[in-house]
């Protein structure tokens, strides 16, 4: 009975409904109407080009990247050697560890945002880029890590040993042996880290002064308006964020291969 | 050793970071919690008034509630929903397994405000659907209430968060031994009682690693019923919001924050003991077989 075709359907229509927002997306950025409805009008690249020559999406495209180009590079460093002490090294309290890498990860956005606002007031620190890029980190963190440790936990631990019987003091085994093969989950771990940085939205609204990254510009044209140019718009975010991730797993798995 | 020393000095930054960034805020929030205000000054003087109020108060009572029942009801559709798919993947997918995996997990990456900003063009009154909908003659007339109501609310909720349910079920479906089922098979049990007896007892843990998951995102997510569920919006997360913001009120904030967080604790430690005790009855019927 569970053999037939029912299942199949259904997973069909599953994935179909995960994949109607960008079908839609891409749809209707294309299409040669100021209207966003059936039936379509044609072809067009217009609305492409409204949103390139946007000065002030420029300008907050590149605040963007001054945040998550740094956010992506400490998230990373700090996944990897939280990756490495729960993989390679013996350490006592390894669950408190985990525990608390993934504690940010559980704590609704909106009560770390406002309890991270509290300490700022209290230490009298103004927010600036600074303060978003230390808030991002952290919730980014249980993402780098895990995808770090899923490259670790596939190197074989003999090669290692094989090092270190051949002399080799723990960190040049670290640097000739450990680092080259897990320079592939470093990678995949910036990449993902900075799609999650760049399309972060309520940790940066209440962390950001007087700068405004690209997020919480498009944030109020996205929250009060329709057009096919925001369309458009979304359609290169999403091109972009499907981008980097396609890098970074392509690769993290060529990892698996080695 | 020197090894194990490496392990513990990996571990500093980590801890120093999240110490930071987490921990300290979310004590000093605690602290903020039995703070009052007075003016515009915040009188750091201990008293429990602010949980008294919310105790007091039907709105917050009521908003607690409502969120914590969306985050129910949502699971509980996810479930149902992923159930099907995890089979299938586990199950029935040979080759491409990791790539209907993958192709479940590239939505979450669009990014919130993009998420919302399609369903709200989907959802609209003169939206896809809707005008969709009318060109094929289903309807004459939108269906008003598609967009800003509790119902886009919750089929958003469902599309954000569907990936993390299928993902704890997929991982309880392939540590399931078909064998198991195939044995209640020979002996006789019906589909309906292999399902019931078997299937669903072994794929629990699954089930509520993934319900888990879901809840806590569901009673986190600001943006999605905030954007999509127009005046049904309101929820307790934006009530706090409100309290940092307009209504000036860090004290009462802090401490609805943190009743969410106990009744969040909460839900963990119930999960906690659901899962270990079956996979307790899983080592000990390992055991005997």
């Amino acid at each position: 009975m569970r053999r037939g075709f029912t299942p199949l359907l259904w997973v069909w229509l599953v994935y179909g409904f995960m994949y109607l927002p960008i079908a839609v997306i891409t749809l209707f950025s294309f299409n040669a109407s100021e209207i966003i409805a059936f039936p379509l009008q044609g072809f067009t690249l217009h609305w492409f080009g409204q949103v390139l020559t946007d000065a002030r999406l420029g300008k907050g495209l590149g605040l963007a990247f001054l945040v998550s180009v740094p956010v992506a590079a400490f998230a990373t460093f700090l996944g990897a050697l939280a990756a490495l002490a729960l993989t390679r090294y013996p350490l006592r309290g390894r669950g408190v560890l985990f525990a608390i890498i993934l504690l940010p990860f559980l704590i609704p956005k909106v009560i770390l945002a406002v309890a991270q606002l509290i300490l700022l007031s209290e230490l009298k620190i103004e927010r600036s880029l600074a303060t978003i890029i230390a808030g991002q980190v952290i919730i980014i963190l249980p993402f780098t890590t895990l995808i770090i440790a899923s490259v670790l936990v596939r190197i074989d631990r003999r090669l290692e040993e094989a090092a270190a019987d051949l002399g080799a003091s723990g960190w040049s085994t670290f640097r000739r042996v450990t680092l080259p093969l897990m320079k592939n989950g470093l990678m995949a771990g910036w990449f993902i880290a900075f799609v999650l940085s760049s399309s972060e939205y309520v940790l940066t609204s209440f962390l950001s002064g007087r700068h405004q990254p690209l997020s919480i510009l498009v944030a109020s044209d996205f929250r009060f308006n329709i057009s096919p140019a925001l369309n458009a718009l979304a359609l290169m975010i999403v091109a972009v964020n499907l981008a980097f991730i396609a890098i970074g797993e392509f690769i993290r798995l060529r990892s698996k291969q080695t | 050793m020197a090894r194990s020393r490496t392990g513990f000095w990996l571990s500093v930054p980590v801890y120093a970071a999240v110490v930071a960034l987490c921990v300290a805020p979310l004590l000093i929030l605690l602290a903020y919690s039995f703070f009052q205000v007075s003016f515009v000054a915040v009188l750091k003087e201990p008293t429990l008034k602010n949980y008294v109020r919310i105790l007091g108060s039907e709105t917050y009572r009521w908003l607690i509630l409502k969120t914590f029942g969306s985050g129910l009801m949502v699971a509980a559709i996810t479930a149902v929903i992923g159930y099907p798919v995890a089979w299938f993947i586990a199950k029935r997918v040979v080759a491409a397994k990791s790539a209907f995996l993958t192709l479940l997990l590239v939505p979450l990456y669009t990014g919130d405000l993009v998420r919302i900003f399609a369903w709200r063009m989907l959802l609209g009154a003169e939206g896809v659907i809707n005008t969709f909908l009318m060109a094929i003659g289903v309807i004459r007339e939108p269906i008003g209430a598609l967009l800003f109501s509790s119902l886009a609310t919750h089929i958003v909720l469902t599309y954000n968060y569907l990936p993390f349910m299928v993902l704890g079920l997929w991982l309880a479906f392939e540590a399931l031994d078909d064998r198991l089922v195939e044995a209640a098979a020979d002996l006789g049990a019906g589909a309906t009682s292999t399902f019931r007896r078997v299937t669903l007892p072994l794929t629990l843990p699954g089930l509520v690693a993934g319900s888990l998951m879901v809840f806590v995102m569901v009673v986190g997510d600001y943006l999605t019923p905030q954007l999509l569920g127009g005046a049904s919006g309101v929820t307790i997360i934006s009530a706090i919001n409100d309290l940092f913001g307009t209504a000036f009120d860090w004290p009462l904030g802090s401490a609805i924050a943190w009743t969410m967080l106990a009744i969040l604790a909460l839900a963990f430690a119930g999960a906690a003991i659901v899962i270990s005790r079956s996979s307790l009855g899983k080592a000990l019927a390992a055991g005997e077989a």
